[in-house]
């Protein structure tokens, strides 16, 4: 089997990163925009007697995220292939550049989610960089959960690019409503066999959740690989 | 030596039985320009996306610079297909070039900013911004400043004006001339192209019809038109593709080429003699008993 010289995938990232305002200005942007208007929204409210103040602007990122991995299949791939690259190679790089942008965003995640602390919540008791649960650990955990997290959404909104541009609006369909079949099913599971107790003990108490969205990202990752290789553009 | 292009048998057949391509095989060498002709529908757009691993064959071998093009880099880097509907990301002309000069090694800046000039395209717009004649343009530049060793152009000069369309033979002319390679362009407008071509392959429902050297078509075939009586003793004992009569005149397709002897013998009869179209020929190519006809008396 052939194989993909690296410095061929440093220059897909490069291809890539032509388009700038997408890459790295667009997902801050939009942070900050979902700051600012936290700020605001907290301004306005009334402040509760106690505790933080949750917000949840952080997740536009992660919107943002999702539709760069749809983009970089539905448009940025097939000008890759007229220009001579395969799918192996484009895949590749593009996967690097989202691990890239992932690592620095979770970087600042952790530092804004320490900054945060320091500052009693930016004054506001604000948490933005803080989610219960989810992003409320240590500072290697948060590291890794925003990092993956920023990883999964990037190969997620890769395999919808995949499947619309294989099978169409009506592939796209039945692929999301099969993922809300697997997602009921095992709700269901759960219930019956009474472990939300459990699972909520898990994802909540140990490293497992940073672990779990870690996972799903290879897994993401490495079958969008072998799907982008059967591509016809 | 390794043909630049080897097709072996190579079928594509849809879900639902439709075959796009039938067993085509072909070797095509380089250097030299190619045309690939046939209507639409015909297949080309489906052979230029095998050629350059974009699609996938059923059945068949593809064989481009000695190796698979499929998902290989070592042959892909060296080959340039940006279709007519080429899919571009959000991102402007300047961005598109910037890309292509990453990607091929002997991406010519020059040439591009110079074509750039000529086609009038705003380096600054947007691609989703561009009128169809300036995309066509853009495919244009792509493909002739790559410079790759395999370049396909598949209807590069849809949807582009007639002084724009002989800019572009003129263009790709003169950097053939001084970087000879490996071209293959689909077209329809075939007798535009004619001159340029060294070779023609035309393609009719997914099958290979044709596969000849322009200067053994170019003056293979005549219509002969004049008095029914006449024209019947000019073109007796001479293959014929078809034949009109009206009232006492008649004109007939005649294959073969005419030496002096015929010409005066046409005077003779006051019978008028005119060489087919390159496009006339591929009408005729694509009936099966006329393409036998004429592909036996080309390799005379």
């Amino acid at each position: 089997m052939p194989t993909t010289p690296r410095t061929s995938i440093l220059t897909v990232v490069r291809y890539l990163l032509l388009d700038r305002f997408t890459f790295l200005v667009l997902p801050w942007a939009w942070a900050a925009f979902g700051f600012a208007l936290d700020v605001v929204v907290l301004q306005i409210v009334p402040t509760g007697a106690t505790g933080q103040r949750w917000v949840g602007g952080l997740a536009a990122v992660y919107a943002v995220v999702f539709v760069l991995g749809v983009q970089a299949v539905a448009r940025t791939l097939p000008f890759a292939l007229a220009l001579g690259i395969s799918r192996r190679t484009y895949f590749l790089g593009a996967a690097t550049l989202a691990v890239a942008l992932a690592v620095c965003f979770g970087v600042v995640v952790t530092v804004g989610q320490a900054v945060e602390r320091l500052t009693g919540g930016w004054g506001l008791r604000m948490a933005y960089f803080r989610v219960p649960g989810i992003l409320d650990g240590p500072w290697w955990q948060t590291w890794l959960t925003a990092t993956a997290a920023f990883v999964l959404l990037f190969g997620y909104g890769m395999w919808y690019g995949l499947v619309h541009r294989r099978a169409g609006l009506a592939g796209t369909m039945v692929f999301t409503a099969a993922q809300a079949i697997v997602l009921a099913a095992l709700a269901a599971v759960t219930t019956w066999t009474h472990g939300w107790a459990h699972v909520g003990h898990v994802l909540a108490t140990t490293s497992v959740l940073p672990a779990i969205l870690a996972g799903l990202a290879v897994v993401l990752l490495t079958a969008g690989l072998v799907t982008v290789r059967r591509l016809a553009v | 030596m390794t043909p630049a292009i080897a097709l072996s048998g190579l079928t594509r057949r849809y879900a639902g039985g439709h075959e796009a391509l039938s067993g085509v095989t072909v070797d095509i060498h380089t250097p030299s320009i190619v045309g690939l002709l046939g209507r639409n529908g015909a297949g080309k757009t489906t052979l230029l996306r095998i050629l350059s691993g974009q699609g996938f064959a059923t059945a068949g071998s593809v064989r481009v610079l000695g190796a698979t093009p499929l998902e290989n880099d070592a042959v892909l880097r060296r080959m340039v297909l940006v279709r007519e509907d080429q899919t571009y990301p959000d991102m402007k002309v300047r961005h598109a070039l910037a890309a292509a000069a990453m990607f091929y090694p002997n991406w010519d800046a020059d040439l591009a900013g110079m074509l750039l000039d000529a086609y009038e395209l705003p380096a600054g717009r947007g691609i989703k911004k561009l009128s169809r004649g300036m995309r066509a343009a853009l495919g244009i530049i792509l493909g002739l400043a790559a410079r790759a060793e395999v370049t396909l152009f598949d209807e590069p000069v849809a949807g582009l004006d007639a002084v724009v369309r002989d800019m572009f033979y003129q263009h790709l002319l003169d950097d053939y001339t001084a970087h000879p390679r490996c071209v293959v362009l689909s077209t329809h407008l075939i007798d535009e192209v004619a001159d340029l071509l060294e070779r023609i392959l035309i393609l009719d429902h997914g099958r290979l019809v044709l596969d000849a050297l322009t200067d053994d078509l170019r003056g293979n075939a005549v219509t002969v038109t004049g008095r029914t009586g006449n024209v019947d003793r000019f073109v007796a004992d001479r293959p014929t593709l078809g034949r009109r009569t009206l009232g006492g005149q008649s004109t007939a397709v005649m294959v073969g080429r005419l030496d002096d002897r015929d010409r005066h013998l046409a005077e003779h009869l006051q019978l008028d003699l005119d060489h087919l179209t390159l496009q006339q020929l591929a009408i005729q190519a694509a009936d099966s008993s006329a393409r036998a006809t004429l592909i036996s008396a080309g390799t005379d």
